[in-house]
């Protein structure tokens, strides 16, 4: 039912919103959540709860509980307590067998003796074969809503902000702390998970008017003041090291990286346990209140108030002043306040022993008791009634304090966990602190933004006894149980007692077993209870029993937001609009988008490619080399150190092999090593390694300290290999001086095609080949003279799928193909490039370590026998009277060869040229290979 | 039909006994002293205990049963490995997970979901194929598949993973399976304290005691104890125990997070790891995704959560399930991983007569907590090493004799 | 995410870096035995504690030191090579 204009009210009544849930039609005004919608219209069964599927209306109307939870079709798991209604929506409760209104699942409840806590665990495992069965029951009973795979990706943008000071809750002490902070010049954020500012003020304290204009005044002085930013219907998810923290809205995360952080949100209310407290119409007074004031519904017609603390009386006011009757206030105190509250009759040292209705509540059996959870039945008293407020206790809302290091405390007096230490950086203020009163908050939200400052603060008030203290046992046994802890879990009184008989009975344990606080709400209204029983049932005081680890996120957070806008990025070479140009299939390697072959057919395209390079001359990118200069009088001594070969001794305008190890002897990477001066060398590495090679080479240096300079010019310059037997006649016509000079692995600085490049003469895909490196805008014009000037003889751009056969034909190895993670060069037949009489290179001690034992495989060259069968794949394995005794590593069909040739390694014994061996192909059938001295293109001749 | 849901309701009081005894003191001696009450440390008590009629053993836990890495694991099991010995090892693991529930009478919730490795790049499905080429070899049933073999299995998923890497193929590995985590260090814990085991929780261990290279003691938060045998088995904390020890190894200690979602109605029935976008998921049986990546850059001895890490995993998430955007993560944690250079673990004797070391699991712990649990147990027994760890000695390092299994143990549990 | 404070470019984000490992000296490959040298290869300091780290800040390709409390997180100071 709606009540009349509530002062503050958050609904805007000129505007009525439509909406359906289950199947009905309701109207809501605009403000509404779809809870309060619902409520007005006289919904009370709301949801299901989750084992057993008992019929669940309001408890919180906070989000600290999963009592309402829908789905429509495309979003599931949607907390109605805090989702505004908008035109449209289309909802049902989650997890019912046929609706909410008569679950069918809900027979379950009749079976909850024979499933006590951890029943689960006991059963179904026997007969085993069986337990596939069990377990299709149970995933299709557990899970909440119904995941939709035709749901759209819903793409949301992070922000990056930061500030002087982030405060996290704005109510009275919040929004006092974000005020006094901002007077004195700091940025503030202030954030609120609510839709509106006000905090208490808007739901406690609302009842007052003095409240009521204290808020409009903040409201005013926050809108006024330009440094702080508001964040509303944000929550903040978790701290992270150095003050950073999330908030997630609506809309997607902003993170905020905060000079200071004051944590001000509050205390979530805590539910009485007693038989049937999750009838529909038992609630948190708090929830009843935020009922009235912001969404102005009238909670119930006859309510009874369950006290265990003074907010009860002012929640009892509200109820009145919203015309609700009060049928009476249950005070769990046994020194209680004892006065009557106009006609209201209060029963001091009651307690509420059991609920009583069918689907909602009806009534009430209350009796006196002894504080300890035992009711004296024979003096109770049934009270009807169609709802319950609870307003029995607090837990303070500190999981962003203990994420970010804090030691709390158990402060016996109010009944609440509180912080005692907190670490540089952070700071708290209001009911976290146990400070309840509303002009003590103000006065501690200022006091914590002044100590936040480095102000000299006003000293903290201290905990006033009365005000805001929690029961310290608001809990009732009862024989036929019912009575919840956990709302999300359907955990009852007895499943602690139990789970402590089996032992656990530590409060990690116990967790674990019960499932305590596991469920969404993540122990929001239940850990405090479950702490309360687990130091009953150890004997022990509650500051000893300790708390669980609070984990981010402070709500669930979608991986919408977790995501925001994915970015894939791409390196391209300068060359990649001609390979686009001319057909080029691109293949990626790392972040790298390199042409495999130009053409629709691959294999069409690798014949022609490799035939054009064997026969006449072929062109490929090899822009992501890496490439690096090294220069100074130390150079040379740098790279005599770091690879293995020798450098200091290398002639100016020649070229060597480079092999770099690790320290254990692995090899890493290899490359080119072109010396253009004394002082000057120019150093090529693999495209995937490069980035690490650079990096090992720029710390050596550091701890070497030698005299040299390094330059990454990977992404600056490009480079292109032209090979085959017209090479050299091709490139000739483009440069200046006498390709003889280059012969023999020779490299110079000079020109082509008029540009100033570096030329390097090498053999990795034929015999005759020239490697040319120019920065990035040069590149483009020698490519392309390059390719007009070898058009009229046949010249072909060939890609990574064809280089890849060409140098198998070659015999060489690819690290990272034919080698890897424990590969070391003596098993590649790499002796010749270890300069042994070097004082130290990188893997020298370790290799001399690891010479002296048999080498356990050999990577050799081999071809197949003729015959037909098909190819087996790279990774096959060698077999050696049935034992595995190495594996093919490279394996291709040559075309020049008209054979299949491939690498792989074999047992040491059978290295020799003409060994045969067996390889296991990819269908179990072995076939024969036979050892082929390198490189295969001997074969032809 | 599970009987034995009767007798709970035809109980008054709950008929259940405890898990295990917690005695209030500890002996001056046990004949054995295992440090670390996880899942490995009390799979260790119950065989040494069962196999070897050792039971005057004393399990120390610094603080509550399984809260290490047994309680922190995204629980897959799996044999799917590149190396003979490691192959040979998990299937050993795997054959006793088949029927643990039953030997332990405890349900652990082994669920056989299959296990797919995806491959994005060629040379990933090399890798796929050496995998699956010795596996087959051992008898262990994996073999590599095509793209629609996943589809056909995960209907829901996007094979271009957003457009940008393309699954080219997966090695399937059909024995991959979930389990329960918490259940298993709980269901070893309360068979062994049946046969006489005696497990303290809340004890730490503050020194060791040891007299010409052989362990005579053990030095801890609630006295100090007598033994000449002591197992360590405590993932994380290995690196104080073997300083403490007097011998170097080359674990280092880094985090490793997970994080889960909502539960939802089940859809996904199996588990997909991805190399190439460095993230894991699965479906447990209460319908959360349970999530992973890689391990964390950097040494921390700390199980603290980032957010980067988080962040990272929900993108590659939804470029395989571009629908779950709007599902939630509901909680992040952390457990800290002993890392070793050739993702292989560290078992065995040690330079200390009577110290044995079960240590090194980095990401790859869980799974083999049964056979760990078997051949550690045998090691201490007979103080020789039990022939399926060999491969796992300290002293491969010395000999340059590393593990070959980088390829496999990258990312994916 | 975590800052760490790069001696060049000030403080950073820490997805910036690289990590190097502890700072470890090698023992001198002619002298040492080879149990000295696999030692130095493969054994690590893996205990918890306030230790010295080479880290790489990424984009600008500087090398430092960090002092750093491996239980914290929490870094003493960085600097450069040679400043010890």
């Amino acid at each position: 039912m709606r009540l009349p204009q509530q002062p503050g009210e958050w609904i805007k009544r000129g505007s009525r919103v439509t909406f359906s849930f289950e199947g009905k039609t309701y109207s809501a005004i605009e403000g509404d959540t779809v809870t309060s919608a619902l409520w007005a219209a006289g919904e009370k069964i709301l949801g299901r709860s989750f084992k057993y599927h008992r019929p669940r209306g309001i408890l919180s109307l906070a989000n600290h509980d999963i009592n309402v939870m829908m789905e429509n079709g495309t979003d599931i798991n949607m907390r109605a307590d805090v989702l505004p209604v908008t035109e449209g929506m289309a909802l049902k409760a989650v997890n019912t067998g046929g609706g909410v209104a008569r679950d069918y699942y809900s027979v379950l409840g009749w079976l909850a003796p024979f499933l006590p806590v951890g029943f689960y665990y006991k059963v179904f495992h026997n007969p085993k074969v069986l337990f596939p069965f069990w377990e299709r029951v149970i995933r299709r009973m557990a899970g909440l809503g119904v995941m939709n795979p035709k749901a759209p990706r819903a793409v949301s943008s992070k922000a990056n902000l930061h500030c002087d000071v982030l405060v996290v809750g704005a109510g009275p002490a919040g929004l006092s702390a974000a005020l006094t902070a901002a007077r004195q010049g700091a940025r503030v954020i202030l954030t609120d998970e609510n839709a509106q500012l006000g905090g208490t003020l808007s739901y406690d304290h609302a009842g007052s008017g003095e409240a009521l204009t204290l808020l409009e005044k903040l409201n005013a002085e926050v809108a006024a003041q330009p440094n702080i930013q508001v964040h509303l219907s944000s929550y903040a998810a978790g701290w992270y090291t150095d003050n950073f923290v999330p908030l997630v809205g609506p809309q997607g995360m902003s993170k905020v990286r905060a000079g200071k952080v004051i944590v001000a949100g509050g205390a979530f209310e805590q539910p009485a346990v007693f038989r049937n407290n999750d009838l529909p119409g038992v609630m948190l007074g708090s929830a009843a209140q935020r009922l009235i004031h912001r969404y102005a519904v009238k909670p119930f017609q006859r309510a009874v108030v369950l006290a265990g603390n003074d907010q009860a009386y002012r929640v009892a006011q509200d109820l009145i002043a919203a015309g609700v009757e009060l049928a009476a206030i249950v005070d769990l105190r046994l020194d209680g306040k004892g006065s009557a509250l106009g006609d209201t009759s209060v029963y001091s040292g009651y307690c509420i022993e059991e609920a009583i209705g069918g689907a909602c509540v009806e009534g009430v059996r209350i009796c006196p008791w002894d504080g300890q959870g035992n009711a004296d039945l024979s003096r109770a008293i049934f009270i009807s009634c169609d709802g319950v407020a609870l307003s029995v206790g607090w837990a303070p809302a500190a999981a962003l304090l203990y994420q970010a290091g804090s030691k709390m405390r158990f402060d016996d007096a109010i009944q609440q966990f509180v912080p005692e230490h907190l670490p540089p950086g952070v700071f708290a203020a209001g009911r976290i602190n146990g400070i309840y009163g509303l002009q003590e908050c103000l006065a501690d939200g200022e006091r914590a933004a002044n100590e936040a400052l480095g102000v000299t603060p006003s000293p903290q008030p201290s905990l006033p006894v009365r005000e805001g203290a929690s029961h310290p046992w608001p809990i009732v046994e009862h024989p036929k149980a019912k009575n919840f802890l956990d709302f999300d879990e359907d955990l009852q009184l007895k499943d602690f007692a139990n789970a402590a008989q089996e032992s656990f009975d530590n409060i990690e344990l116990m967790k674990r077993f019960t499932t305590v606080g596991m469920g969404p709400s993540q122990g929001k209204h239940s850990n405090m209870n479950a702490i309360r029983v687990l130091a009953r049932l150890r004997g022990e005081p509650i500051a000893k029993v300790g708390s669980t680890t609070a984990r981010p996120f402070f709500h669930p957070v979608p991986l919408g937001h977790l995501a925001g806008r994915t970015f894939h990025p791409e390196r391209h070479t300068p060359l990649h609009g001609w390979h686009e140009a001319h057909g080029a299939s691109f293949t990626t390697l790392g972040v790298w988008q390199r042409p495999a072959y130009y053409g629709r057919d691959k294999a069409a395209a690798i014949a022609a490619e490799a035939s054009a390079v064997r026969s006449a001359a072929g062109m490929i990118d090899v822009g992501t080399l890496g490439k690096f200069e090294v220069r100074g009088p130390q150079a040379g001594e740098f790279l005599e150190r770091f690879y293995t070969g020798h450098f200091l001794r290398q002639r100016v305008g020649s070229t060597r092999y480079a092999l770099l190890l690790d320290e254990s002897g692995v090899i890493v990477d290899d490359g080119v090593v072109a010396r253009f001066a004394e002082d000057f060398y120019y150093v090529t590495a693999s495209t995937s390694n490069a980035a690490a090679v650079y990096r090992e080479m720029t710390r050596r240096l550091q701890t070497w300290g030698l005299d040299a300079t390094i330059v990454n010019l990977t992404g600056s310059y490009g480079a292109l290999n032209i090979a085959g037997p017209k090479s050299a006649e091709i490139l000739r016509g483009l440069m200046p001086i006498d390709l003889a000079t280059l012969a023999n692995g020779g490299a110079i600085e000079n020109e082509v095609a008029g540009l100033a490049a570096r030329i390097i003469n090498v053999r990795f895909v034929a015999e005759l080949a020239y490697e040319i490196h120019a920065p990035a805008q040069a590149i483009k014009h020698i490519w392309q003279a390059l390719f007009e000037a070898g058009h009229a003889i046949g010249i072909k751009p060939f890609g990574t799928d064809t280089q890849r056969l060409l140098r198998l034909e070659m015999g060489h190895f690819i690290v990272g193909h034919d080698t890897d993670g424990l590969t070391q060069p003596l098993e590649v037949g790499l002796n010749w490039a270890l300069a042994n009489d070097k004082t130290f290179y990188i893997g020298q001690r370790s290799l001399q370590i690891q010479a002296r034992k048999p080498l356990a495989k050999r990577l050799v060259g081999f071809a197949l026998e003729a015959g037909a069968h098909p190819l087996p794949e790279e990774c096959c394995l060698v077999i050696r009277d049935g034992n595995i005794a190495g594996r093919i590593t490279s394996i291709a069909h040559s075309p020049t060869l008209d054979k299949v040739i491939g690498l792989a390694y074999v047992m040491p014994q059978d290295a020799a040229p003409g060994s045969c061996f067996s390889i296991r192909g990819q269908d179990g059938i072995e076939v024969s290979a036979k050892v082929v001295a390198m490189p295969f293109l001997e074969l032809t001749s | 039909m599970p009987y034995r849901l009767l007798k709970f309701a035809l109980s008054k009081k709950h008929p259940e006994p405890p898990f295990f005894q917690q005695p209030e003191q500890l002996k001056s001696s046990y004949d054995a002293v295992i440090i670390g009450g996880g899942g490995h440390g009390l799979a260790a008590a119950y065989y040494l205990a069962k196999e070897h009629g050792i039971t005057n053993v004393a399990v120390l836990e610094r603080g509550y049963l399984g809260g290490g890495n047994t309680g922190r694991n995204t629980t897959i099991i799996r044999s799917n490995y590149l190396t003979p010995e490691g192959v040979a090892f998990y299937d050993a693991s795997v054959k006793i997970w088949e029927n643990l529930s039953q030997e332990l009478d405890l349900n652990l919730f082994y669920s056989n979901r299959g296990h797919f490795t995806l491959a994005h790049t060629e040379s990933a499905m090399r890798t796929m194929r050496w995998r699956a080429e010795v596996n087959k070899h051992h008898g262990v049933n994996s073999e590599v598949v095509g793209p629609y073999d996943v589809k056909r299995a995960v209907p829901e998923i996007d094979l271009s993973c957003g457009g940008h890497a393309p699954i080219l193929g997966a090695l399937y590995h059909a024995p991959g399976s979930v389990a329960r985590h918490d259940a298993v260090a709980w269901g070893y814990g309360r068979a062994a304290s049946n046969m006489g085991v005696e497990i303290f929780q809340n004890t730490e261990v503050t020194g060791l005691d040891i007299q010409n290279g052989r362990i005579v003691g053990v030095q801890t938060s609630r006295g100090n104890i007598k033994t000449g045998k002591v197992l360590s088995a405590v993932a994380g904390f290995t690196p104080r125990i073997t300083q403490m020890a007097g011998f170097r190894t080359p674990i280092v200690i880094h985090p490793l997070q997970a994080c889960v979602t909502e539960p939802m109605k089940p859809w996904l029935d199996t588990i997909l790891v991805s190399g190439s976008l460095h993230v894991y998921v699965s479906q447990s049986s209460r319908g959360e995704l349970v999530m992973g990546a890689s391990l964390d850059p950097y040494e921390i001895h700390s199980t603290r959560s980032t957010l980067d890490f988080v962040e990272g995993l929900s993108s590659h998430i939804l470029d395989m399930f571009p629908f779950l955007s709007g599902i939630k993560v509901v909680r992040q944690w952390a457990g800290m991983a002993d890392m070793t250079p050739d993702f292989a673990p560290v078992m065995g004797k040690t330079p200390v007569e009577g110290f044995y070391l079960d240590a090194g699991w980095g990401t790859w712990g869980f799974k083999a907590t049964p056979i760990s649990g078997k051949a550690m147990a045998a090691t201490l027994a007979n103080d020789k090493p039990h022939e399926l760890i060999h491969a796992f000695r300290l002293s491969r390092f010395a000999e340059f004799e590393l593990t070959g299994e980088k390829g496999a143990a990258a990312v994916g549990h | 995410m975590k800052l760490l404070n790069c001696p060049i470019n000030g403080l950073r984000p820490v997805d910036e870096f690289a990590y190097g490992g502890e700072l470890r000296a090698q023992p001198d490959p002619q002298t040492c035995t080879d149990e000295e040298w696999a030692d130095y290869v493969f054994h690590r300091n893996g205990a918890p504690g306030l230790k010295q780290e080479c880290w790489y800040h990424v984009p600008s390709g500087t090398w430092f030191i960090a002092e750093r409390n491996t239980t914290t997180d929490s870094v003493e100071r960085t600097y450069l090579w040679g400043e010890a």
